[in-house]
């Protein structure tokens, strides 16, 4: 393995699954920075700036799907507009407490989305995100 | 009672003198058109969707009455067929039975009694029908609500619960106290978040299925309560609020719509405050006079964009990333007001504040 550990972005309107995620991965130990956002809006705008990213390390997206403002799926839509050169600095995980037919449909017409996982994020999920980038 | 329209009946007969006398008969009381052949009788079908009865002569050239009724079955489901003839043999009896659905069987020549009472019968039976299938109409929409409604309100019950699952797993790995209890307080939002979803579908339940209940308000100690009841407390702690309650003459509405409506404005004031500002305040103030009860909720908190007002009455629909809402507590304001003949409006900036008026008429 890699001795240099990814980062993480965690985009989630609910604090506490914000803190919770943020424990977790803390926990796991495999990572080299956190930095959590409640509005999708501000993380795109960050990104899109380049005040968030690395050219060394992945930048791993925890997303949360149902967000006021701009949901998960509008996220990822305006992510994949960006400079490919920025696109390939991040790859997103999908997280949510349920999905829907239409919504499950909807992921393979993301390439930028590796994975959705059901809420609550555990330690053994980071670990198959780690095993999986 | 309004005037109502005659009931439509058309008689299919190749005999000439049959529908001039069926027409002199039933003319009065109903409104009826005759046809000599099938095309004449398909003619007038498709003119009047609206027939509700058709009577129809078995012996006639070129078709039977039961081969026109059974031609007609599929196009035309709605109206009540009756066979007329002077024959009475048996064959003929169940083929109009089995393959053209006839309602009656009448004997000619005809005694106006029995064409009257089978016409009576026959209406009877065709506006069961007609309301059956417009209650089954409402009942399919009513289904497709509820799963576009269940599947969301899933959602967001779990979303909540799914949170603390996940706090009670990230706990087990934390040794810092001070960390614990900070995700303790966290998790308390997250069960008031659950528990304030939860009164929001009763509201709306109540406000669907729920009956008026007219009674006299006295807002003052109205407001009192709301207060205390609903424990703003927790919320109300460094806002300031002012109430200016007016009420000039006794008013009577229904009390769990206007209970509502206090409840739900007043805590979203309190809710969507600007964290950082030293002024936080709102003002609640209500005018009873002419007739009319005038509430108005003031905030000066972090305001609504232009582009959402349009939508904030929406159900599900949420404007703010701030705080937990459930996207529920406007839309039931919203059915309140409407439920008392009401009428809100809502002006709002971002940043500056944003102001509920709410218009609601004394019963």
């Amino acid at each position: 393995m890699s001795a240099q550990f990814p980062n993480f972005i965690i985009i989630d309107d609910s604090r506490l699954d914000c803190f919770i995620a943020e424990k977790i991965i803390q926990n796991s130990g495999t990572y080299s920075s956190i930095k959590t956002y409640m509005d999708a809006s501000q993380a795109y705008e960050d990104i899109k700036n380049g005040d968030i990213g690395d050219d060394s390390i992945i930048t791993i997206i925890i997303l949360d799907i149902q967000m006021p403002v701009m949901n998960g799926f509008q996220f990822v839509e305006v992510f994949e507009m960006l400079p490919k050169e920025i696109q390939s600095k991040f790859v997103i995980f999908l997280f949510s407490s349920s999905i829907n037919e239409n919504d499950k449909n909807r992921l393979g017409n993301y390439p930028s989305i590796i994975r959705f996982y059901s809420k609550p994020i555990s330690k053994d999920t980071i670990a198959q995100i780690i095993e999986q980038i | 009672m309004e005037k109502q329209e005659k009931i439509k009946i058309l008689y299919v007969d190749d005999e000439i003198n049959n529908l001039t006398g069926f027409k002199a008969s039933f003319r009065m009381n109903y409104n009826i058109m005759i046809a000599v052949n099938a095309t004449d009788a398909m003619q007038h079908l498709s003119s009047h969707p609206d027939i509700r009865v058709i009577f129809c002569d078995q012996r006639m050239p070129g078709k039977t009455g039961v081969q026109f009724f059974e031609e007609i079955r599929s196009r035309y489901p709605k109206p009540i067929r009756i066979l007329l003839t002077g024959y009475t043999d048996i064959d003929s009896v169940i083929d109009s039975i089995n393959l053209g659905h006839v309602f009656r069987y009448i004997k000619k020549p005809w005694a106006d009694d029995d064409i009257l009472g089978a016409i009576n019968e026959a209406n009877k039976f065709y506006v069961s029908n007609s309301l059956l299938a417009v209650k089954n109409e409402e009942l399919q929409r009513a289904y497709n609500e509820l799963d576009k409604f269940s599947y969301s309100v899933t959602h967001d019950m779990r979303g909540p619960l799914l949170s603390i699952l996940g706090a009670i797993e990230a706990a087990q790995h934390m040794d810092d106290i001070n960390e614990i209890r900070k995700m303790l307080m966290m998790m308390k939002d997250s069960v008031r978040n659950l528990d304030d979803f939860i009164q929001s579908i009763h509201d709306y339940y109540n406000l669907n299925r729920g009956e008026l209940e007219i009674k006299e308000i006295n807002f003052n100690e109205l407001v009192k309560e709301q207060i205390e009841i609903f424990n703003f407390t927790y919320l109300m702690s460094d806002v300031t609020f002012n109430t200016n309650i007016i009420q000039k003459e006794t008013f009577r509405a229904d009390v769990l719509s206007v209970k509502l409506i206090l409840n739900n404005l007043l805590s979203n004031a309190f809710k969507y405050q600007k964290k950082d500002n030293k002024n936080k305040a709102v003002d609640l103030n209500i005018l009873v006079e002419n007739g009319y009860a005038v509430i108005d909720v003031i905030d000066n908190g972090v305001g609504i964009a232009e582009n959402y007002l349009g939508d904030i009455f929406n159900m599900f629909f949420r404007a703010s990333t701030q705080d937990v809402g459930s996207g529920f507590g406007l839309y039931n304001v919203k059915a309140a007001v409407t439920k008392l003949n009401g009428k809100i409006t809502v002006d709002s900036e971002i940043n500056k504040g944003t102001h509920f008026k709410v218009l609601i008429q004394n019963k």
